[in-house]
């Protein structure tokens, strides 16, 4: 048995972060790799598919337009609605395209042959963490004025001064560098996690078949069926990660819309 | 991670933007997942601001036990500072 770890140990490469660092697909720009390429694509599929559901509206839906309706209903109600309250509909359309982003991209990491999640690529997390950071504090700055506003944030009522000394960095901290960092990082980080276990598993499991010792042949099955298994699992906490963003995001909102805290 | 989906929400009682319901309906699931990541938000907060601040006071004074204080203080006022905004109300 140990013979065989030996044997099986220094030939297989583990994936690393470098198989996130995919070659440029035209000429040598940063801005040709198959991420760029994928969230372009993200974006003409979720613009045909929502003009092609609301294009022929009708009484009695057609089931491309339920499922359009269905998920944009989804965003309207579940999240909009229930968080933010009677003035939810300016932000819906937001809201709709965050979800929606973020979900096509995510369950790119496990349609064939495109398979990767472009948000595994922090930059991109990054940008719509700071596109809610923005509106979020924006629409607090216009509702209750920038004064009332930050110190809405910064000094709790109903505290005795002394304890602000210990409270107002933390608040500060929060909200200008905690929300946005969380917010893109938890995204990033599930995404570029659930990618290197789907490479794991398959690399691995495609390792062992072409291993010369049998037992390795004879296991190698297992491993395909834990990738499978796992691209399953995957798929919800993809899901699960755009229902995320966007139900923080709704949140951030919902908070600076409030008068006080 | 892999948190159940979230069940259908009665749509009543406001949110003030912590994530957690004023009482005035039941409490939806996306209010009580609001209110968890809050709360992870406020904790983390704490302990970096606090935590820094202790660490910053121990390099510059070649001291060894002021990050800890920190720490505890981060860790300590987080909690306060959570219990203000979501149980005392």
């Amino acid at each position: 048995m140990s013979q065989l770890v030996v044997a099986g140990g220094p030939g297989f490469v583990p994936p690393s972060t470098s198989d996130f660092d995919l070659p440029s697909i035209f000429g040598h720009s940063a801005y040709s790799t198959k991420p760029v390429f994928l969230v372009a694509l993200s974006v003409i599929l979720i613009s045909v598919f929502f003009i092609a559901a609301s294009r022929k509206a009708a009484v009695v839906p057609s089931k491309l337009q339920f499922s359009g309706e269905a998920i944009y209903g989804f965003v309207r109600n579940s999240i909009g609605e229930e968080i933010i309250g009677h003035e939810f509909m300016r932000f819906v359309p937001f809201l709709f395209t965050l979800f929606t982003f973020v979900i096509t991209n995510n369950v790119f990491g496990i349609v064939p042959f495109l398979q990767f999640p472009a948000m595994s690529h922090v930059g991109f997390p990054y940008v719509l963490a700071l596109f809610s950071f923005v509106i979020f504090h924006y629409v607090g700055i216009k509702k209750q004025g920038l004064g009332k506003y930050l110190k809405g944030i910064a000094f709790m009522p109903g505290v005795p001064k002394a304890v602000y000394i210990l409270l107002t960095p933390i608040e500060i901290a929060t909200f200008f560098l905690v929300r946005p960092l969380t917010l893109s990082l938890r995204l990033f980080a599930n995404m570029f996690a659930g990618h290197l276990l789907l490479l794991v598993f398959i690399t691995g499991g495609d390792y062992m078949l072409h291993d010369s010792h049998i037992f390795m042949k004879v296991l190698s099955p297992f491993s395909f069926a834990f990738g499978i298994g796992m691209s399953f699992f995957e798929f919800m906490v993809q899901c699960l990660q755009a229902y995320i963003i966007t139900l923080l995001t709704a949140l951030f909102i919902a908070g600076a819309l409030a008068d006080e805290h | 991670m892999a948190k159940k989906p979230p069940a259908a929400n009665t749509g009543r009682g406001r949110t003030d933007g912590n994530g957690i319901n004023d009482g005035s309906g039941r409490f939806g699931a996306g209010n009580e997942e609001g209110a968890a990541w809050s709360i992870f938000g406020y904790l983390i907060s704490g302990l970096i601001i606090w935590g820094g601040i202790g660490l910053g006071l121990d390099h510059w004074l070649h001291t060894h036990f002021i990050a800890l204080i920190g720490l505890l203080l981060g860790a300590g006022s987080s909690l306060y500072l959570v219990w203000l905004r979501f149980v005392r109300r």
